[in-house]
């Protein structure tokens, strides 16, 4: 199978605190590896290394064979284009609807005024509304995001993730703030779309029952380092 | 029983230090009072000729109603022109300004610091200077209004851009868009109806503070003020007040209405 994300070696340090230390893990397309570990551990480091919304020390991150690190302003943000992205707390713009959101995706092709006013071209619209079908929310399009469950926001956020048609989808704690049912419902769907799409996903979770039923392989983290790692499914 | 927790006791060194501060505070005040030549005789001297003053402007005189009526509405004008002026200055500054749009601070520096100058330096002067600039009138004002104003609708707008939550932008940062667009995106939305709410308070705030400034010749009601003070005419004065506390009340209350709605 395609490895579409490479990291090796990649290690953070805050002040005298080892957050991340030489960590490396390979995810391939249509896979679903799951990070676990208790808080502490270094699992959000890791995950907003690999995004770059922190930057690493040291070590090397590769989308789809292609080197991200080290990429600056243009090429920086062209390349976050083929990263999805999924947060614990969601991160929807409260006061928009779930249209709008989803739309986020599309922002780096949309001139200034549309974002500003909300204008968006029809085809992209269609996209968006065809996102959030596939997460089951298309009644919800025009919602705004506040108003929607806990459960639906982060589908929502999975939508957004979509429409950005990359092959790597980041979930940090997708679930933590979800009840148990909602947490079932989400990661089932992110397994679906993993395997329809070819979507390889790494996700960082606290439930070793939910890694266990899933994902296809999991990483364990302990003070920084993958200590473990292995095949849960067959 | 249990014993009770003691309540802890100031230090010696702290208990003097508090005395002191509280001395020198005591000491700069009574200085304030001196050099601001506070007088109690002389207030007291001063409240009969008051006295005549008030009941010489009953009954107001309403002979030229429309005209003090014309000049309360060239107030609001000077107001309202001044602060759209202000907030088309404001927009971009405050986005240099805000410490999370992720501008360099080689950039926010010297924007925050234009944004001191404008909110140090009082419309009314700024009106004065406008006025030996581009001559009397309500233009002058307007300028006035403006300059001022932007440095505090600014300084407004970027703190309330950096109360807004970071995951939205950091959700939009991740999409690969750029700067002007992850804030028109993620972060205008959320904050638009409190820098909506701030702009409406500066009009409300402004409608109040230029109807004096007429004093310095910049326009408005103010200028009927000072003619009509200085030639003693107190029953005009009178109908003047009356026309800027009828005239302050409505903007107030449409302003406040407007920011119920908004938030």
């Amino acid at each position: 199978m395609t490895t579409v994300l490479a990291v090796s070696g990649l290690s953070k340090r805050f002040g005298h605190l080892v957050a991340l230390d030489d960590a490396s893990l390979e995810v391939a397309a249509g896979e679903v590896v799951a990070v676990l570990g208790p808080s502490g551990s270094g699992k959000s480091t890791l995950f907003r290394c690999i995004a770059r919304l922190t930057e690493p020390d040291r070590g090397s991150i590769q989308i789809n064979r292609v080197a991200y690190d080290g990429l600056k302003g243009r090429a920086l943000r062209q390349a976050r284009g083929q990263i999805g992205v999924v947060f614990q707390q969601f991160n929807l713009v409260r006061r928009r609807s779930a249209c709008a959101n989803v739309m986020t995706a599309a922002l780096p092709s949309l001139p200034a005024w549309r974002v500003a006013l909300g204008l968006y071209p029809p085809a992209l619209r269609a996209k968006a509304d065809d996102a959030l079908a596939s997460v089951g929310l298309a009644a919800q399009r025009n919602q705004r995001a506040d108003t929607l469950s806990g459960g639906q926001q982060q589908r929502v956020a999975i939508a957004r993730a979509l429409m950005q048609d990359s092959c790597i989808l980041l979930a940090d704690e997708p679930v933590a703030s979800l009840d148990p049912d909602a947490a079932r419902l989400v990661l089932g769907l992110m397994r679906d779309l993993a395997r329809s799409r070819g979507l390889g996903i790494l996700c960082t979770l606290h439930q070793p029952e939910l890694a266990a039923e899933f994902a296809d392989r999991i990483l364990s983290m302990e003070a920084g380092r993958i200590v473990s790692q292995g095949t849960c499914r067959a | 029983m249990p014993d009770k927790p003691s309540t802890p006791v100031a230090a010696p060194g702290r208990r003097l230090g508090f005395f002191l501060l509280l001395l020198g505070g005591v000491a700069f005040y009574a200085l304030c009072l001196s050099v601001a030549e506070v007088s109690v005789p002389r207030l007291l001297e001063g409240l009969p000729r008051l006295g005549t003053w008030i009941a010489r402007s009953w009954p107001p005189d309403l002979s030229e109603l429309d005209v003090l009526v014309y000049r309360g509405l060239e107030t609001v004008a000077m107001a309202t022109v001044g602060v759209s002026f202000g907030a088309l200055i404001a927009a971009p500054v405050c986005l240099l300004a805000a410490r999370n749009t992720g501008i360099s601070p080689l950039v926010a520096l010297p924007a925050r610091w234009l944004l001191n100058v404008l909110r140090g330096i009082d419309s009314f002067v700024f009106a004065l200077i406008f006025v030996a600039a581009v001559g009397l009138g309500p233009f002058a004002g307007v300028l006035g209004i403006a300059l001022h104003t932007a440095g505090s609708i600014a300084k407004l707008w970027a703190e309330a851009i950096e109360a807004t939550e970071i995951g939205p932008v950091e959700a939009a940062r991740m999409s690969g868009a750029g700067r002007l667009s992850v804030f028109l995106h993620a972060q205008l939305p959320d904050v638009l109806p409190q820098l909506s709410s701030i702009l409406l308070y500066m009009w409300e705030f402004n409608v109040r503070a230029s109807t004096v400034l007429g004093i310095v010749g910049a326009g408005g009601i103010g200028q009927e003020l000072k003619n009509s003070v200085d030639l003693l005419l107190f029953d005009r004065v009178l109908t003047i007040l009356l026309v800027i506390l009828v005239m302050v009340t409505l903007i107030d209350q449409l302003s406040a209405w407007l920011r119920r709605r908004l938030s």
